[in-house]
Parts: C-alpha cells; sequence; structure tokens
C-alpha cells in the first residue's frame, strides 16, 4: 500500500479506528472477563442489528438517519400492548404483533415521509423532532385512551389508581411472548459458526459452479472459512465463547434482512432510491417522482424499525412503556455511524460492525469509568456523551467534506 | 352565499347567543344572596339533612331489634350462638325493610324544622367566621417561627446529602392553637341552636333518641354550614350528596348556580364571534399557529374561571415564568438575525451560566455582588466557547441545525461527566457522601435567590408583579434591539436575510455569523442565571439539553421563522407559551386528576412548532 492510499484510508474510516482504540482501551481497563464479554456481546447484537439495519434505506435514498425510526418503534410497542391484551403467546403472539405492525408503522411512514418531503435537506432535524413530537402522542394514547376510553383486561396492563397504561409491560408471563424468537432454536457458539460456515461454504460452492462468481475469490472465501473453524478447534479460541449461547432463528431473521437491503438494490425501485439519493434534480429530470420514492424510503424504513423493535422486546422480557423507544433512534443512528456509514453511504457490514464495536464499548465503558475513575456513573455519561458525540462528529464531518467540494464561496452560501 | 357571508352569519349567531347568555348571567347572579337563592338552598339543605338523619334512623331501628332480639333469645333459653344468629337475622330483616323504604318528602311538615336549621346556620357562621379570624392571626404571628424552622431543616438535609425539593410551601403547624374565649362562646351558642334542630328531626322522625342525635351531631352541622361556604360551595356539595330531587324549579336552580359562568361563556362566545368575524385580518397579521395557540391560551382562561382557579394568581405566574425564561428566548434573535437559524446549540451558552453560578456559591459571594459575579463569569465562558463553536459553524453553512442540536446534546453529556469531577468543595454544591455535585442545587438567600423576582415587587390582590425581573427583560430586549440598530446589527441582519448580497456589499459574512453566534451564547448564559434566580434551583447534568428547544419553540410561536424575527417575537413568544404551560397545568389536573398531561402538552406545542417552521423553510419543489 502506498503512503497516500494509507492516509486516505485512515481518514475515510476515522470514526471507526478511533472507536476500535477507544473499545480496546476500555476493555483493558473494565477488568471483565473475556467469556462474559462476549456473552454480552452476542446477546446485545442479536436485539439491536435488526434496527440498525432498518436504517440503510432511507440513507442511500438521501434522507441522512431516519431518527423518526422511534415512531416504528412506537408502532411495535402499540402492536405488543394489544397482542397481550388478546393473551396470544409465543410464537404466534410475536407474528401477530408482526403482522399487526405493519400496517401502523406503514401508516406512520407514509405520514412521516409526507412530511419529510415538506423540509428536504432538514430531514434528520426534521426526524428527530418529530420523533419527539409523536412521543407526545403515544403519551396521550397510552394515559388517556388506552385503558381508560377503550378499557383493557388483560392483568398487568392497567394498575389500579393510576392513570392509563402500566409503566412496565411484561412478557414473561404466560400471556408474554418472551424469547419467543430466540428460545425456537439455540445452539452453543461452536455449533452456530459450524452451521453458519456450511451454509456459506454450501452458497460459495453452488455460486461457483454456476459460474456467477469469481473462482479465486471464491476459494479464498472458502479457505477463510475453514480457518474460523480449524481456529475455534484451538481450547484458548474457542474458551472465549465459552458461555455464548446464538439464537439461530434471530440471527437468521437479520441474515434475512441482509439479503433483503442487498436484493432490493438490484430491483427498479432499488436504483430509483440510489438515483434520489445521489441528486434530486437530476433523479426528477430524469422522471422519477422524488417525493413517492422518499415515501416508500421512509415506510419500508419504518416497518423495519418497528419489526426490529418486536426482536428487542421479544428478547428483553419487558418494556418500559412510556421510555423503550425514546433512545432508538439516537443508539441505532450512533452505532451505524460508527460502523464507517456516513449520512450518504452505508452498508450491511457498515452497520454490523458499528452495533458490534458500539455495543462492545456499551457493555465495558461503565466498569471502565469505575476502575479509571472510581465512579461507574462517569461511564455511564461517557457512553451517552459517545452516542451523541459521534452523531454529531459525523454530520461535522460529513458537512465538512461537502464543503470543501464546492470550493466555490457563493455556491456554498446559496446552500 | 359567498365566504365572507357565513362568516357574517355565524359571527352574527355568536353574538345574539353571547348576549341572551350575558342577559341569563347578569339576571341570576344577585340571585344567590337574594330570597331566590336563599329557597333554593334552604330547600337542598333540608333534603340533605332528612336523607343523611334517615341513615341514622336505620341504625336506631337495628339498634331496638337488635335489642329485642337479644330480650327474646335470652327469654326463649337459647345459647351465645342462638342469640347471635337471631341478633344477625333481626339486623337483616330491619335493615332490608327500612333501607328500601322511601319517604314520601312531600308528606313532611318540614317547617320547624326550617326555622331550627336556619338559625343554626347563623349561629354556625358567627363560629366559624370567629375562628378563621384567629387561625389567621395564630398564623400570622407564627409564619416566622415556621420560616426559620423550614430554612433549619433545608440546612439539615443539605449537610446530610438528601436531595432538597424543589417546591415547598411553609405551613404553620397548627397543633399549638388554642380556641379563644370568643370561638367558645361562640361554638356553645350553635350547640344550643342544635338542640332545637334536634327537637325538630325528632318530631319527623319520633325512633330518634338523645344518642342517636348526638352521633348525628357531627354529621348535621357540617351539612348546616362549614368553613369558607359560599352559595356555590354549598350548591355542590348539596348536589352531590344527591339532594337535587327536592328542587322545584332544578333549571332556574341551575342557572342561577352557574350564572358567573354563563357570563364567562358570552364573553367566549364574543371573542370566537371576533376571531370569526376577522379570521382573515387575523390570519395574516398573525399566521395560523399563533391563532391556534393563542385561542387556546383564552380557552385556558375560560377554563381556568369555569373550574373556579385563582386566574389572577395564574396570570402572575406565568408573568414570572415569562420573565424567568425571556432572556433564553431573546438568545435565539443573534442567532436567527446572523443566518445561522434557530441556536439549538444553546446549552452551550446555558452550561457556561451554570458555572458562574457555581463559582458564586464556591465563593460565598452573597447578594447582587454575586449574582453580578456569576454573570460575568458566564459572559466571559460562554463569549470564549461561542467565539469557538461560532468558528464551527462558519464552516457547516447550511447544515446548522442538525449540527448545533447534536453539538449540544454531546457538550450537555460531555458536561455531565464534568460535574462529577470538577473539583468544587462547598457542601451546598457536592454530595457529602459520594461524588460529584448535586443534581439540583438550592439557593437561598445568602446566594442570588428571587434577586430580580423580589426587587421593587409588589402586589395586587393575588397579583403580584416581578417589576425587577420585568424590567430586566425589557432592559435586556432594549439592548439587544439597539444592537439591531447598530451598524453591525444591521450588516448581520443582512447576512442573514441575504448572505450572497451581504459578500456582494463587503460585509465580512463570516465575522457577522460569529458575532451572532457568540451574542446568542452569552445571552444563553445570562439566560440560565436569570432563570435559576427566579426558581430558586440550579439544575446540572441532562436538565439543559431540552432547554434550547424549549426557546427556540418560544419565539416560533411568536411569529418568528427560522429566517426573521424580532424582539415583539420573543416577548409575544414567551407570554404565549409560559402562558399556555402555567395554566395548562391547574386545568389539566381538573380534568384528568393527577395526570402528567400538561407536560404532555408542552412536548405536542413545543414540537410542533418547530415542526411547522421547518416545514416552512424549505422543500416547496418536488425535487
Amino acid at each position: 500500500m502506498r503512503k497516500t492510499d494509507v492516509r486516505t484510508f485512515l481518514r475515510n474510516n476515522a470514526v471507526t479506528i478511533m472507536f476500535v482504540a477507544l473499545c480496546l482501551v476500555c476493555m483493558v481497563y473494565s477488568g471483565q472477563s473475556i467469556p462474559y464479554v462476549m456473552y454480552e456481546l452476542f446477546g446485545r447484537l442479536s436485539r439491536n442489528a435488526f434496527i440498525v439495519l432498518a436504517l440503510i434505506i432511507p440513507i442511500v435514498a438521501g434522507m441522512g438517519i431516519n431518527f423518526a425510526i422511534t415512531i416504528g418503534a412506537m408502532a411495535a410497542q402499540i402492536a405488543c400492548l394489544w397482542v397481550i391484551e388478546w393473551g396470544v403467546s409465543g410464537l404466534p403472539g410475536l407474528l401477530l404483533a408482526a403482522g399487526m405492525s405493519v400496517p401502523i408503522a406503514a401508516f406512520f411512514g407514509f405520514l412521516i415521509g409526507k412530511l419529510l418531503n415538506k423540509m428536504k435537506g432538514q430531514e434528520m432535524i426534521g426526524g428527530l423532532i418529530l420523533g419527539y413530537f409523536a412521543n407526545g402522542l403515544y403519551q396521550l394514547l397510552f394515559l388517556f385512551i388506552f385503558g381508560n376510553l377503550i378499557p383493557l383486561k388483560a392483568p398487568g396492563l392497567v394498575i389500579k389508581g393510576s392513570v392509563g397504561v402500566a409503566n412496565t409491560i411484561d412478557l414473561s408471563t404466560e400471556r408474554g411472548f418472551k424469547y419467543a424468537l430466540d428460545g425456537l432454536w439455540r445452539v452453543d457458539f461452536g455449533t452456530g459458526l459450524y452451521i453458519v460456515c456450511g451454509v456459506l461454504a454450501l452458497a460459495t460452492i453452488v455460486s461457483m459452479l454456476l459460474k456467477k462468481s469469481n473462482v479465486k475469490r471464491g476459494a479464498i472465501t472458502l479457505v477463510g472459512l475453514a480457518a474460523c473453524c480449524g481456529l475455534y478447534q484451538i481450547p484458548a479460541v474457542s474458551g472465549l465463547f465459552a458461555m455464548v449461547q446464538v439464537p439461530m432463528a434471530t440471527f437468521l431473521v437479520v441474515g434475512a434482512l441482509c439479503l433483503f437491503n442487498l436484493g432490493l438494490m438490484k430491483t427498479r425501485i432499488g436504483q430509483q432510491f440510489r438515483a434520489v439519493g445521489q441528486n434530486r434534480t437530476v433523479a426528477n429530470a430524469s422522471g422519477i417522482n422524488v417525493d413517492r420514492v422518499r415515501v416508500i424510503a421512509i415506510v419500508i424504513s419504518t416497518v423495519l424499525a418497528s419489526w426490529g423493535q418486536l426482536i428487542f422486546v421479544q428478547n428483553m422480557g419487558s418494556f418500559q412503556t412510556y421510555g423503550a423507544h425514546e433512545q432508538v433512534g439516537l443508539y441505532a443512528g450512533a452505532a451505524i455511524l460508527v460502523g464507517g456509514a456516513s449520512i450518504r453511504r452505508a452498508t450491511n457490514s457498515q452497520a454490523l460492525l458499528g452495533c458490534i464495536l458500539f455495543h462492545l464499548l456499551f457493555i465495558v465503558a461503565p466498569s471502565a469509568g469505575k476502575n479509571l475513575f472510581g465512579d461507574a456513573a462517569i461511564g455511564e455519561y461517557f457512553r451517552v456523551f459517545i452516542s451523541y458525540g459521534v452523531i454529531a462528529l459525523a454530520l461535522v464531518m460529513h458537512a465538512w467534506s461537502g464543503i470543501q467540494k464546492k470550493k466555490n464561496p457563493a455556491e456554498a452560501l446559496r446552500n | 352565499m359567498t365566504k365572507n357571508k357565513v362568516q357574517r352569519i355565524v359571527a352574527v349567531i355568536l353574538v345574539i347567543a353571547s348576549i341572551a347568555l350575558a342577559v341569563l348571567g347578569f339576571v341570576n347572579l344577585p340571585k344567590r344572596e337574594a330570597a331566590e337563592g336563599q329557597k333554593i338552598l334552604t330547600d337542598l339543605r333540608i333534603r340533605t339533612l332528612l336523607n343523611a338523619t334517615g341513615d341514622g334512623v336505620v341504625e336506631s331501628y337495628v339498634a331496638i331489634a337488635k335489642k329485642d332480639a337479644t330480650a327474646a333469645a335470652k327469654a326463649a333459653g337459647g345459647g351465645m350462638s342462638a342469640i347471635r344468629e337471631a341478633v344477625a337475622k333481626a339486623e337483616e330483616e330491619t335493615r332490608a325493610k327500612y333501607s328500601n323504604a322511601t319517604t314520601d318528602y312531600a308528606a313532611l311538615d318540614t317547617s320547624a324544622l326550617e326555622a331550627a336549621v336556619a338559625e343554626d346556620e347563623v349561629r354556625l357562621k358567627a363560629y366559624y367566621t370567629a375562628a378563621y379570624v384567629a387561625e389567621q392571626a395564630y398564623i400570622d404571628e407564627h409564619m416566622a417561627e415556621a420560616e426559620a424552622a423550614a430554612a433549619a431543616e433545608r440546612e439539615a438535609k443539605i449537610a446530610a446529602g438528601e436531595d432538597v425539593p424543589a417546591e415547598e410551601t411553609i405551613t404553620v403547624d397548627m397543633s399549638g392553637f388554642v380556641a379563644t374565649e370568643e370561638m367558645t362562646g361562640l361554638l356553645a351558642k350553635a350547640d344550643q341552636a342544635y338542640e332545637p334542630v334536634g327537637a325538630a328531626l325528632q318530631g319527623i322522625y319520633p325512633v330518634l333518641d338523645a344518642s342517636a342525635l348526638s352521633t348525628l351531631k357531627g354529621t348535621i352541622q357540617d351539612i348546616v354550614y362549614q368553613q369558607g361556604d359560599d352559595f356555590t360551595v354549598q350548591y355542590d356539595r348539596y348536589m352531590a350528596a344527591g339532594s337535587g330531587a327536592a328542587l322545584e324549579n332544578p333549571v332556574s336552580a341551575f342557572l342561577v348556580r352557574y350564572a358567573d359562568d354563563l357570563l364567562y361563556g358570552a364573553l367566549a362566545l364574543l371573542v370566537c364571534a371576533a376571531v370569526v368575524l376577522f379570521y382573515e385580518l387575523l390570519a395574516r397579521k398573525l399566521g395560523i399557529p399563533r391563532i391556534i395557540i393563542g385561542l387556546f391560551f383564552i380557552l385556558l382562561c375560560f377554563m381556568s374561571l369555569w373550574y373556579d382557579l385563582s386566574l389572577s394568581t395564574l396570570l402572575s405566574n406565568t408573568l414570572v415564568r415569562m420573565g424567568m425564561n425571556s432572556i433564553m428566548v431573546l438568545a435565539m434573535v443573534p442567532g436567527i438575525q446572523c443566518g445561522i437559524s434557530l441556536n439549538l446549540g444553546l446549552p452551550i451558552g446555558l452550561v457556561a451560566g451554570l458555572i458562574g453560578g457555581l463559582m458564586t456559591i464556591e465563593l460565598g459571594i452573597p447578594g447582587w455582588g454575586g449574582f453580578l459575579f456569576a454573570i460575568l463569569v458566564g459572559i466571559v465562558i460562554a463569549a470564549v466557547c461561542g467565539w469557538m463553536y461560532g468558528h464551527l459553524l462558519n464552516r457547516l453553512k447550511g447544515e446548522e441545525m442538525s449540527v448545533t442540536t447534536y453539538v449540544g446534546f454531546s457538550i450537555v453529556s460531555l458536561m455531565c461527566i464534568a460535574w462529577l469531577v470538577l473539583p468544587f468543595t462547598s457542601l451546598k454544591l457536592r454530595w457529602p457522601l459520594g461524588t460529584g455535585l448535586r443534581n439540583t442545587i438550592g439557593l437561598d438567600g445568602t446566594n442570588f435567590r428571587h434577586i430580580l423576582d423580589d426587587l421593587l415587587a409588589f402586589q395586587i390582590g393575588d397579583f403580584v408583579v416581578p417589576t425587577g425581573l420585568l424590567l430586566f427583560m425589557l432592559v435586556c430586549c432594549f439592548l439587544v434591539w439597539l444592537f439591531t440598530r447598530s451598524k453591525t446589527g444591521v450588516a448581520m441582519s443582512a447576512v442573514g436575510n441575504n448572505p450572497r448580497f451581504a459578500e456582494a456589499t463587503g460585509i465580512n459574512v463570516d465575522k457577522m455569523r460569529l458575532v451572532g453566534t457568540v451574542l446568542s451564547t452569552v445571552l444563553g448564559a445570562v439566560g440560565i442565571l436569570v432563570y435559576s434566580q427566579s426558581y430558586g434551583f440550579m439544575q446540572l447534568y441532562t436538565a439543559p439539553r431540552q432547554m434550547g428547544f424549549i426557546a427556540a419553540s418560544a419565539i416560533l410561536i411568536g411569529g418568528a421563522s427560522t429566517s426573521r424575527c424580532k424582539i415583539s417575537h420573543v416577548l409575544i413568544g414567551t407570554f404565549l407559551f409560559q402562558g399556555v404551560l402555567t395554566l395548562g397545568m391547574p386545568v389539566a389536573n381538573m380534568l384528568v386528576p393527577g395526570s402528567t398531561i400538561s407536560e404532555t402538552l408542552r412536548i405536542l406545542i413545543s414540537n410542533g412548532i418547530i415542526l411547522y417552521a421547518l416545514t416552512k423553510s424549505g422543500g416547496e419543489s418536488r425535487a
């Protein structure tokens, strides 16, 4: 690699590299054992990866990070409430909730898209404030309509003597669907690794046989997969993952979403997303209905976000009725930016990498803060600061590079 | 029919309805104190009394039946279990017999009772009036003591490291209160007056004996008169007790009871008529959001009258809250004028102001010196931070809003760490156990608590005018206005309005934006100190995070857009926004007790207006 290449690489991935360093430092000082960190990490990854992946399409469509996914999460929570009220438990409950949240989230997404079309260029701040605004409506709904105007009968949903739906909704009772997805097929890490490697190897071989992919690259992939399995045979390595239980079904769903994102980009509408994202004026001139494409992008993202929130709550087993959705946009947005995405470009792998790094920091920061400064609260505040700071940094860097491109001052002022 | 005609017709209908309501109100209001009102009250009172006594009568019958049953069972030679059984059976039967028995009220002769009750009421009224006067005198006498005790308790709490509650009302301990001789005399007279009432009741229900009457005494006297009673309170009490059937003419009684609300309704309809008639003019001059929020404010005023809340106290609170928030809202003005749009990075200034306040307490500078020192330190820090922040914003033209928001959020969470580690030592600031500064830092007399509020403050009835606070607000507004009229100010507005034109006329755009940002940040620092002195507490940690949004929404409610604003927008917007919040809380609590609906209201209004402004600022084309 030449010197300039190294420099470009560093500049393009500054946030990710910084984050890797930060994670390493925190991990060293946290004093937590690696098997425990891995156990936590896989748990967090399984419940958070989906919602982070839901951010990709609006980014490609040029709308930046869709902070309005909080509204998708609200749709999921509305569906959750009713599924518990009806007492549909287990996997059917989860599927019913997923089915119910589709029309709700799609409707919300349609409204969000319409509104964001009125504030082009300000989508991110608009989405953020729209999330806050919707939170007010959500409170009205859960405090004064559900449980009061529309009575709820299921035990624990309404607490006598207080107004509205209870603060916490529990999914671990016989009416709920805790672990409905996670519990379907749980294997230890080794088995999971073999299964994933096997499937990937099979896919590579098939595509090689069908001559769709380069033989050389296919071979490298196969060798890599074999190396992974081989590494795992070393007791020191496998010991690191001893505590990990992999919820295969959840990861399968996450994988399916990755494939969906990839596949969608190859279709007509995917190309339109990309065209609109690159330049609205050009896209409009070439006959694309820009407003419609943007609305579709937001609708898809909102529906996916609602499913993501369902995956999250079925893993957690309960959720804060009035708070579970609030930070969804912030954490997902920060995670995808940490993975190296910008507010104009994002890929599946960036989302997954970001999710891993961001949640790794979440696991180790409090105890690192405690060991370094003698106060766990510092670690807590530090990770909140990191979440906001990463987004601020990404926005600054994006704006900066945008302005660097147009050196013309008059041009810069007009925008 | 044209739209204009419809408007006129609707307005005329509203005016006619309003006049009708007003006439009804004016006719019925004086009746309260006149014979008609007294008649209504008497009817209700007698019915309530009879109902209440009726329950006593049932108890009397039950007692008699129980006694008889016991005697009968004993005479029959039954054991304990047989007696118990017989008593239970007798009780059940008697209760069933008399509870469902309806009294024919019309057939009862209540004239003796009426006379006795009227006498009793006069006596009780005299007693309660005397008692009120005596209690007030006692409270006045012991208020200083109670205040000192509360202050001592606060000190003790601070020393023990407990959280000091944000709002506290000082109450005088009434356990030491002894009834005056006048009171005992009046009470004895009232008790005497009860005897004829009892006799009259016995005349109606012969079964009542002396012991039953003395049991009922408290209930009956509470029905006849309670402390602080007037027409509406008594009417509501009797109606709540289910005595409405006693009224000869329920409609006219209703009109008398709600005569004042009829007048308010008339006024409200007049306002509606005016709005309908001049809708176009208003919409053009004010814009639809301001009409909606203005009408909502007026609606809340009427609702607080309807629920008999003290409107003057609420409006006085509104004035205080307007004053305490106004400087932070004013901080939006230079930001908008210099072209950085809404300065949602205001927390940078707020944090600077808070540091100034903390240093004052740490160094223990009292009174005005302390307040001015805090402002000075705040301004210096804010100016430095604002200068750096301005340089950042100059490189990000066109993307300010989202960047400022997240930079503000990051600064707030960074400062959360700073509050934990900054080396302040005063126990007023730190937790004595554990690390870091307190969440809320209570200001007291030795710091700058209420230093502006209490300056030259005076009171008209319930309406307190915080003269110093309002003067400070007006002076700040005037200074900013002067600045916008200066050469630099005009150049700054030119940059905000049209940067390319400004550049062409030789104005240094970057410099002007820098000036605006620094000024906005500095005003933010002053604003949080004014807010804290009035609130009585400094809030650290995550509290400043949302304040930028609140300030931004206030100025937008006042009629500003993301690129244009005036000083008048600050004053109107802050008044309307704070007015809606201040009035909204008690009214919402009357509607849904114990709810957080007013907080929800704040979220909806504040974010809704920002969204509205954003939709106006861009996205007009399809592309």
